[in-house]
């Protein structure tokens, strides 16, 4: 069983705060959704998880199998080392390696390692564009494939949590459909836990168990099904205008 | 007059002295090309790695190749001291560039003169038994103090280039510099992995050292007559790529030598440059850039 659990969390930029007292919680095998538009909090809160920025207050903690292993203050290698994996917005590859190189990077972590031959295969399975491409730069190719390369490399390290930060970002609605179409094939597959942060409503909310909406820095509200999450009246203030 | 034979011993003597160029590139390669450290010093080490050699063979009797291995746990340890100094001094408060490039000036200095203090301005050679020694293949005359270094060149360079491409250390090191923090996103510690990779640069420094000193008499500055053929070769082979680096060796070995052989060693400089700079024009990532 593994859980991931943020509470009452601040955090900022210097003097800019940006959260004030998040709280979000992942159970083992959900899908859940951070639904917010652009500045509101949604990739800090994903950055304090990683360590990438440390919360002034509050608390982040992974529950392993009843055991409470706390992330704040730890290094994003060590979180990473532990099972939360990372896919970040803009993609982040290395564009001057080939496929098959960011793939094998993906797999660093030593239990990631012991599983490579399994979790590539599985990867080419899933994308064979990746297959076909492997030995292609990841720079040369389109947007689509890169959020798909994003994706694969993030599952290589065999995660027990998978954090995605705006995976339809600077992509073609048709492909955000299928990016997003496959997030949920890959949780089902892997059966892992998902915390997704995404201002793409329609898109996110097909794929949610539940979710959360962020606006300014704070848990506006908590949907407990996705069904609570459309009926939302800020959903309707925020994202159709009326 | 033309002459074949002097043709055929051109060439051979260029390719021989090439692999020996792609064992003192090599270094420079990784830090500028992979690290974006301008380790302008590296030559420094190189000559360091000479005179380790002549003092080991001087005064122990040991042979240079041998105390080139010996010593490479010795320079991996200065470089992980070096770069922690430019580490903390630099990198860390994102101030690399420019005055990193100070920093390894200064240090380019501190080896040269604590090199002229130990061993006076006097070219130092060693002595092997194999030093003055060819045999033949036909009408070409092969030197041990050239085969040696270039085979040993070759195999530095395999090395490293199955270590950058078969490891995961490898693999980490070729993405340091394109995005550290996404590197951390896969749970590597990208400081940790360029001091792995600047340190094996400047091991690589001992065994090119004790090659530079096989090929001919060496001097504490004459690390400067290399900064520009080495840079050359580096750029011309692609920054940070290894296969690169040693085509560019070769290419650059052989034109000298064939420039030396017809028109008189004073030109050699001017064409090595001139093929770089056509290179650049028609690509300018270098022949193996990616």
């Amino acid at each position: 069983m593994n859980r991931l659990v943020v509470s009452d969390i601040h955090a900022g930029y210097g003097a800019v705060r940006v959260l004030h007292g998040v709280s979000v919680e992942a159970n083992q095998g959900e899908t859940v959704v951070l639904l917010g538009t652009n500045g509101n909090g949604k990739s800090t809160l994903i950055k304090c998880i990683m360590g990438l920025i440390q919360p002034s207050s509050g608390q982040i903690f992974l529950e392993v199998d009843g055991r409470r292993i706390d992330l704040v203050g730890r290094s994003t290698e060590d979180i990473v080392n532990l099972g939360v994996t990372l896919v970040p917005e803009g993609r982040r590859l290395f564009p001057k390696l080939t496929v098959e190189e960011n793939l094998l990077l993906g797999a660093y972590r030593p239990e990631a390692r012991r599983e490579i031959d399994r979790n590539l295969s599985a990867c080419f399975e899933t994308f064979p564009i990746l297959q076909q491409r492997k030995r292609q730069l990841a720079g040369s190719m389109s947007g689509g494939e890169q959020q798909m390369l994003a994706v694969a490399r993030a599952l290589m390290s065999e995660p027990k949590i998978l954090l995605v930060d705006e995976p339809s970002v600077g992509l073609a609605p048709i492909l955000v459909s299928r990016v997003i179409a496959t997030i949920k094939e890959l949780k089902e597959r892997h059966n892992l836990t998902v915390l997704m942060a995404e201002q793409n409503f329609n898109q996110a909310t097909k794929i949610a168990d539940r979710g959360y909406i962020i606006v300014h820095g704070k848990i506006e509200f908590e949907g407990r099904t996705t069904r609570e999450l459309v009926e939302n009246e800020l959903v309707k203030k925020f994202y159709l205008g009326v | 007059m033309f002459s074949l034979d002097l043709l055929l011993n051109a060439i051979v003597a260029g390719i021989l002295i090439g692999g020996f160029y792609a064992a003192v590139s090599l270094g420079i390669s990784v830090s500028f090309g992979l690290l974006d450290i301008v380790n302008i010093a590296h030559p420094a080490f190189v000559i360091l790695g000479s005179y380790t050699a002549y003092a080991m063979n001087r005064f122990f009797g040991f042979d240079p190749l041998l105390t080139g291995l010996l010593f490479t746990p010795v320079f991996y340890a200065l470089g992980v001291v070096v770069y922690r100094l430019y580490y903390l001094g630099f990198e860390r408060k994102g101030e690399e560039s420019l005055r990193g490039l100070v920093f390894f000036f200064g240090v380019l200095f501190i080896v040269e003169v604590a090199l002229l203090l130990a061993y006076g301005v006097d070219y130092r050679m060693i002595e092997a038994r194999y030093v003055g020694q060819s045999f033949h293949i036909g009408v070409v005359g092969i030197a041990f103090r050239l085969l040696l270094p270039c085979l040993v060149g070759l195999m530095v360079t395999v090395a490293l280039h199955l270590f950058l491409s078969k490891t995961f250390y490898g693999r980490a090191i070729k993405a340091v510099s394109q995005d550290s923090q996404a590197l951390r996103l896969m749970g590597v510690d990208p400081v940790k992995i360029k001091r792995i990779a600047f340190a094996l640069s400047i091991a690589t420094a001992s065994l090119a050292g004790a090659l530079l000193i096989l090929i001919g008499p060496v001097e504490p500055s004459i690390g400067r007559e290399y900064i520009g053929r080495v840079f050359a070769i580096v750029v011309l082979g692609g920054m940070g790529s290894i296969s690169g680096t040693l085509a560019a060796s070769v290419i650059l070995g052989v034109v000298e030598s064939l420039t030396a052989t017809f028109s008189g060693p004073s030109w050699a400089p001017a064409v090595s440059f001139g093929i770089l700079l056509v290179v650049l024009a028609v690509r300018p990532a270098g022949l193996f850039g990616r």
